[in-house]
């Protein structure tokens, strides 16, 4: 075959070559380190965040908002639905919890940016009484974010969304109403809340004071239990939820794991398509109510090897709690993020012994499945383990 | 507490596809002490895969190159097979129905040379016999390159053995094409490909061309059963049973040298590791600019090296579920090129702007591997592979408002072209761009295609170059931006190309060695003569 000439074709190679050692001679000198698109990643998923309080008030009689800056200024831009995860080291644990932001979007683009968080204490529980006794205005708080996919995505959600909230499930809803309410997010939202008493409603003042100025977020109290109550009453139901639903509806929800069967359940009677109802991460509740759980060995306790490169700890850990709780009580650092199975940050492998995996937001690939890899945040020890996980 | 060992034989800096597999080519050469850090929590790089609500989803797989047939493995398959990687591939039904719409060309092309030049012969009809022709021309190259690269020979004995591949070095793929003086509709035809090499026609070589079109149309190319993380999984079970140490979440921050030779690591959370050699899947732009440690080590010729090469494309991708199966929604082709105009150059031009972007490749995983989703759901991306150039200067505030504003151009492009609605059965979206990639992966800029296959920036130039592009002893590159360039079929050759420039410095080491030691016995034997001669 001949392209041009024989001589021009067979001297291709030495051409190339050359062409190639004269770009290279002709390159700048100067070394040029800037990536701004790896600075743009970084100040999207800032690696670790220092957080220092600057208000704590209080939102109802058993929850409070604490309002928290970055220390560098920088908050990450974030959608209404994400979450905060904070690093605590609370006596000898060593652990991370997530908590869905409060605050609205725009309050982290101004000037003074800041996030909020709402936590709930109607009992004693670890780490909200951590921030209900320690963390004081002025406290540092290591964390990082935004994380989480529940958030309201106009490329496949409905303008109309009917949020079903429960308890402190209200809190990523608050956000939305926040960023509607001053004209940053171009949404209809009804929020149907479901509290026991009207006591119970978190942040209810700030609810109804938007509700009242803002016709695009409706807010819909929904008692369980308080005869005094003038408004809707009982347990969150397809009456209710119908009432206040209209045409192509994007249903969106955040509250306990009971509360969520019931609702799916509703959910699936009112015939909505799948992509028409969204949920946030839900924590694993007590093991009795974990579909599946071989109860027979909740009173169970084992050991656990766990192997971080060549280094070996050895731990007990019981069989009603997650694998990830045994480790951080031990004080090992491990990066959980949602806490509810999903997100796959606590990634681990099994080397040795079983596990149950919780089917509730079970997000293993399938390949992890078949090979042993599990979330630590939501598997249970059933038998002696060695697992590995990450350095940190 | 100590989480590594002092030393290790060799540090690989990336799990994915090229450092896996270079891992594997080291271990079946005998070295087994290898530690292996991983920035991300997951093995394979981008040949992963994530899950959302219950539903996993490809991360970027669109089809793997190089794997073959049982019957006819390609190069990469026969490394596996070779190396004990048992992966469940599908073979993707067709190689892509391309749509032109200005001139309305529509054709669907399948994979074997002569079936695709019966389908072109088809709407064109005289034509096929030639197209055959130039197919076999495009495995002719691909032969020799995969022979040449492996086996140098001199140039006579080249000339002999391998004239077409000789003859075709020096020319862009345009410049081969026009010698067979198809009509433009032809041509058209046989270039969508193009963009996964990422360089205009005319200035793309016609090596890496031929490359291409021969090893996708010759048998086909694959997707695993379990999405490319089962490859990726299979890959890293098979080197830590073979002694491997792997550790994740683990970046690498410095590449520790002293006098021009590399004597380990230090991860970002500060852990100094040593070793004689490290194989990195960080850009040779970032090593040489960041992670070298001292920077005065680097020379300036590597400065100007990488200074002088332009990267490659990166990827714009929207990957969707969707509530229906392929049937109910009317989609019908598991890969779909499409765009006003197949003129490269001025694809190019659009490439180098924020959008919207015309020319777009889509892929329904489902026409490949029906059980990629639930019943009653179908696996879409539809992707763009612009330049990271306008990406450069979009700010913070902007991302999430661009990132939508592409997808929903691409959404709206890809509907109009096929008359299929996409956007009422979205279920799941997540827009990918290569800021997404920077953060997973923490590829320079973005980049997944390494530096742009170009006439100045030849692979058979790359091949010839290997010793002057060598800087620090004991470092190796392992990923797109390696000689073989960009594409996970090519990752696994640049891993074991790194393997391969280990081997080679050992050996030499060795042989060192043996010669020192050899010296130091005669001297002792000289010396114990001189006692027996006293």
């Amino acid at each position: 075959m001949k392209i041009e000439s024989f001589l021009k074709d067979v001297g291709g190679a030495s051409r190339v070559t050359s062409a190639r050692r004269e770009k290279f001679r002709k390159g700048s000198p100067l070394p040029e380190p800037e990536d701004p698109i790896r600075a743009l990643s970084d100040a999207l998923h800032p690696d670790k965040m220092r957080f220092i309080v600057t208000d704590v008030r209080d939102v109802s009689p058993t929850s409070k908002t604490w309002r928290l800056r970055s220390t560098d200024g920088h908050i990450p831009i974030f959608q209404s639905g994400q979450y905060v995860c904070f690093h605590l080291q609370i006596g000898d644990s060593v652990l991370n919890r997530p908590y869905s932001i409060s605050s609205a979007p725009f309050e982290s683009k101004c000037d003074n940016p800041f996030i909020e968080v709402t936590i709930r204490r109607n009992r004693p529980y670890f780490v909200p009484d951590y921030f209900f006794d320690h963390v004081k205005v002025g406290e540092v708080l290591w964390g990082s974010m935004p994380f989480g996919t529940f958030y309201y995505e106009p490329l496949r959600d409905s303008k109309n969304v009917v949020a079903i909230a429960g308890g402190s499930g209200i809190t990523p809803f608050l956000s939305m109403a926040r960023e509607i309410a001053a004209g940053w997010l171009d949404v209809n939202l009804t929020i149907i809340y479901g509290s026991v008493h009207s006591s119970d409603i978190v942040c209810g003042r700030e609810l109804d004071e938007i509700d009242r100025k803002c016709d695009k977020v409706r807010v819909v109290h929904v008692m369980s239990d308080d005869p005094d109550w003038q408004g809707e009453k009982g347990f969150v139901n397809r009456e209710i939820i119908e009432k206040y639903s209209g045409e192509d509806t994007t249903y969106m929800f955040c509250g306990p794991y009971a509360m969520y069967t019931f609702v799916e359940k509703i959910m699936k009677e009112m015939g909505v398509p799948a992509g028409r109802f969204r949920k946030d991460a839900i924590a694993q509740p007590d093991v009795s109510l974990i579909p599946g759980y071989p109860s027979d060995k909740k009173e169970e306790v084992y050991t656990i090897k766990v192997m971080r490169g060549i280094h070996e700890d050895i731990i007990q850990a019981a069989a009603s709690e997650p694998v990830a709780v045994a480790v951080e009580r031990a004080g090992i650092a491990l990066d959980t993020h949602c806490r509810g199975g999903e997100c796959g940050m606590c990634r681990s492998q099994l080397l040795e012994g079983e596990i149950f995996v919780s089917p509730i937001g079970d997000g293993r690939r399938r390949m992890d499945k078949e090979l042993g890899w599990f979330h630590a945040c939501s598997a249970y020890p059933m038998s002696d383990l060695v697992i590995k996980i990450p350095i940190l | 507490m100590k989480f590594y060992k002092e030393h290790y034989d060799v540090i690989i800096m990336g799990a994915g596809l090229a450092g896996l597999s270079a891992a594997l080519q080291l271990q079946a050469r005998g070295i087994t002490d290898i530690l292996i850090l991983e920035k991300h929590n997951l093995p394979g790089g981008l040949a992963t895969s994530y899950v959302r609500n219950g539903i996993e989803i490809e991360a970027t797989l669109h089809e793997m190159m190089s794997i073959g047939s049982k019957q006819d493995r390609l190069k990469v398959g026969t490394f596996f097979d070779e190396m004990g990687i048992d992966i469940d591939w599908l073979k993707v039904p067709e190689a892509y129905r391309f749509i032109e719409k200005t001139k309305k060309i529509d054709i669907t092309l399948h994979s074997g040379f002569r079936t695709m030049s019966d389908e072109i012969d088809a709407q064109y009809p005289g034509w096929g016999d030639k197209v055959y022709d130039f197919m076999n021309l495009c495995n002719r190259v691909y032969n020799s390159m995969n022979i040449l690269s492996v086996t140098p020979m001199s140039k006579p004995e080249m000339l002999r053995k391998h004239p077409d591949f000789v003859k075709t070095v020096g020319y862009s793929a345009k410049q081969v094409m026009d010698t067979f003086k198809f009509p433009q509709d032809i041509v058209d035809i046989l270039t969508p490909y193009w963009i996964y090499v990422g360089n205009p026609m005319s200035s793309l070589p016609f090596t890496i061309y031929a490359f291409l079109m021969a090893d996708y149309f010759r048998g086909g190319s694959y997707v695993c059963r379990n999405f490319s993380h089962e490859m990726s999984m299979k890959l890293q079970a098979k080197v830590e049973e073979n002694g491997a140490q792997i550790e994740f979440r683990q970046e690498v921050e410095k590449i520790l040298v002293r006098n021009r030779k590399v004597y380990g690591v230090r991860t970002k959370r500060g852990d100094e590791i040593f070793s004689d050699y490290v194989i990195s899947a960080a850009y040779p732009n970032k090593v040489y600019t960041q992670m070298i440690e001292p920077l005065s080590e680097v020379p300036v010729e590597a400065i100007k090296m990488v200074n002088a090469r332009k990267l490659s494309v990166c990827p714009v991708s929207v990957m969707m579920v969707l509530d229906g199966t392929p049937e109910e929604l009317g989609i019908r082709d598991y890969n779909v090129f499409s765009g006003d105009t197949m003129d490269t150059d001025k694809i190019w031009e659009n490439y180098h702007t924020l959008g919207p972007y015309g020319y777009l490749t889509s892929i329904c995983l489902n026409l490949a591997n029906p059980g990629c989703t639930p019943e009653g759901y179908t696996q879409f991306s539809i992707t763009a592979l612009p330049l990271v150039d306008p990406f450069l200067n979009v700010k913070e505030t902007e991302y999430h408002a661009l990132k939508r504003r592409l997808a929903s151009e691409m959404i709206a492009n890809y509907e109009e072209t096929t008359g299929v609605n996409l956007h009422d059965h979205i279920v799941e979206i997540e827009v990918e761009t290569p800021v997404t990639v920077a953060h997973y992966v923490g590829a320079w800029k973005g980049s997944i295609y390494g530096y742009s296959h170009s006439l100045d920036d030849h692979a058979v130039a790359r091949l010839q170059m290997k010793e002057e592009d060598h800087f620090i002893e004991g470092l190796e590159f392992a990923g797109a931006h390696s000689i073989s360039g960009n594409g996970m079929g090519p990752a696994v050759t640049n891993g074991r190309a790194a393997a391969k420039g280990v081997l080679d410095s050992r050996k030499e080491q060795k042989e060192d060695y043996r010669l020192v030691s050899g010296y130091m016995k005669l001297a002792d034997m000289l010396n114990r003569r001189k006692g027996a001669d006293k």
